[in-house]
């Protein structure tokens, strides 16, 4: 290495990148020919990028994230003062500003007033104790949060009815349809109508379904359907448990779904 | 204010015209939210792996920065989305390295890090050491994160180092130290294993 070499590590980087200014790019360039140590520096520099950027691990985020946060987006109102951004605040005059960050907080009171109006009532309602299709909404709608979704989480049929016994008055079924596109999720107890009831979750695709069933007395009814808020739930009794099935998946598989767990088998 | 009256309006369902029109708005609004930061999550959820390197916690993170960034995107100006969305999934992965660490997190000290002294090597030797594997990811787990996320940003992302550091909140200079002393860590794992 002579005197003259100028660039290090830190420039041979900067230049592999693109960002240097173009007569110190040129200046590089010019010694990178006539200089063997530079080169080989620059060759060591290229290879540890090259190498990065093929091995650096690139991951997806999974289906039930996805789920979870397209269906918090609809659903959460953005009531409380956003916490402020302290990377962007530092750096963006503009999100500084008072003014600005009101007027940010005014949009999004007034956005999540007109887009969660339906839910919000539906879920906030307190003259009148909430109807039994509102409470189990409000359960699918809750299970959707972080760490809300399972108390049990299995793929094993036999994990989760297991975990049912001694939580539960009763037991619930759980049926496996992993082979026909529904993998079972978990399981967890709620509280519907005063009662801890047993949810079952199977994912569909993105989506995620709710099973919930209860005992209840009274003769057996047949399978019908509510729709709210792009959410559909069928319900139906029979052999003295009250069964809800509640997913955002559209209302056709939503049902063959349901007729699936009404039999047992796909 | 204007904002109390206006949601008084809505509530009380009198008037439904301008709630139409705030539909009509918040509709559009969330359409365009769903086309150009929502197609993002992978990207939001690669960048807080490698920052707090718990599947579930990474999860967590991505809908809370979803969460804030749906707040806040009434106000977004325009520019890029993809920088926005991931300065604050940094914001939300370093929220929570503070509340799980019960004290104020230590930043990274550039300064006391960038002379050529004996012990930085031993430091960077000693870290070197630790991954017997010599591959890059144990490489990669022996680097604070504030190298991992210049490597996201540069390597995935494929960030100018004038947005990496509008992302990361530091100035240009740091971002290329710091780009030059990870991939210097790296190249030394590499090496070895070699």
């Amino acid at each position: 290495m002579s005197d003259r070499c100028q660039p290090t590590r830190a420039t041979l980087g900067a230049y592999v990148d693109g960002e240097l200014p173009p007569d110190d790019a040129a200046a590089i360039a010019d010694h990178l020919t006539t200089c063997a140590h530079c080169s080989a520096e620059y060759q060591t520099v290229l290879d540890t990028i090259a190498l990065t950027r093929t091995q650096l691990e690139r991951f997806t985020a999974p289906d039930v994230l996805r789920a979870r946060i397209r269906a918090a987006l609809v659903t959460t109102p953005a009531e409380q003062e956003p916490a402020p951004e302290r990377g962007a605040d530092r750096n963006d005059a503009r999100g500084s500003s008072r003014w600005a960050r009101r007027m940010v907080l005014a949009a999004g009171l007034v956005l999540a007033a007109a887009l969660g109006s339906g839910t919000t009532l539906l879920l906030r309602q307190q003259t009148e104790p909430p109807s039994i299709a509102a409470q189990v909404l409000s359960s699918h709608l809750r299970s959707l949060m972080p760490n809300h979704l399972t108390d049990v989480a299995s793929n094993d049929q036999h994990n989760v009815k297991p975990w049912f016994n001694g939580r539960l008055d009763y037991s619930p079924t759980v049926p496996r349809f992993d082979d026909v596109g529904y993998p079972l999720i978990g399981g967890r107890v709620d509280y519907v109508g005063g009662r801890p009831v047993a949810v079952v979750v199977y994912g569909r695709r993105q989506h995620l379904i709710n099973v919930f069933s209860w005992p209840s007395a009274g003769a057996s009814e047949p399978l019908t359907a509510t729709a709210s808020n792009g959410y559909t739930m069928y319900r139906w009794r029979s052999g003295g448990i009250e069964h809800w099935v509640v997913s955002d998946v559209n209302a056709a598989e939503l049902q063959t779904f349901a007729g699936m767990i009404q039999r047992g088998s796909p | 204010m204007w904002v109390p009256a206006a949601l008084r309006q809505m509530s009380d369902g009198n008037k439904p015209q301008p709630t139409r029109v705030l539909q009509i708005v918040a509709n559009s609004l969330l359409d365009r939210f769903e086309q150009r930061v929502v197609p993002l999550m992978d990207d939001a959820y690669t960048l807080a792996r490698h920052l707090v390197r718990d599947e579930h916690e990474a999860q967590d993170i991505v809908q809370e920065a979803y969460l804030r960034a749906w707040r806040y995107f009434a106000g977004f100006r325009g520019g890029d989305e993809r920088a926005w969305l991931l300065t604050i999934v940094r914001n939300c992965c370093y929220s929570w390295r503070r509340g799980k660490r019960g004290t104020e997190d230590v930043p990274y000290d550039d300064e006391a890090h960038s002379t050529d002294t004996t012990s930085r090597y031993a430091a960077d030797a000693r870290a070197i050491g630790e991954s017997e594997r010599g591959n890059l990811a144990s490489a990669l787990e022996t680097l604070p994160a504030e190298f991992r996320e210049v490597l996201v940003l540069r390597e995935i992302e494929d960030f100018s180092y004038r947005e990496i550091a509008r992302v990361t909140g530091v100035p240009i200079g740091t971002v290329m130290s710091r780009l030059a002393r990870a991939r210097e860590r790296l190249r030394r794992v590499l090496k070895q294993s070699a």
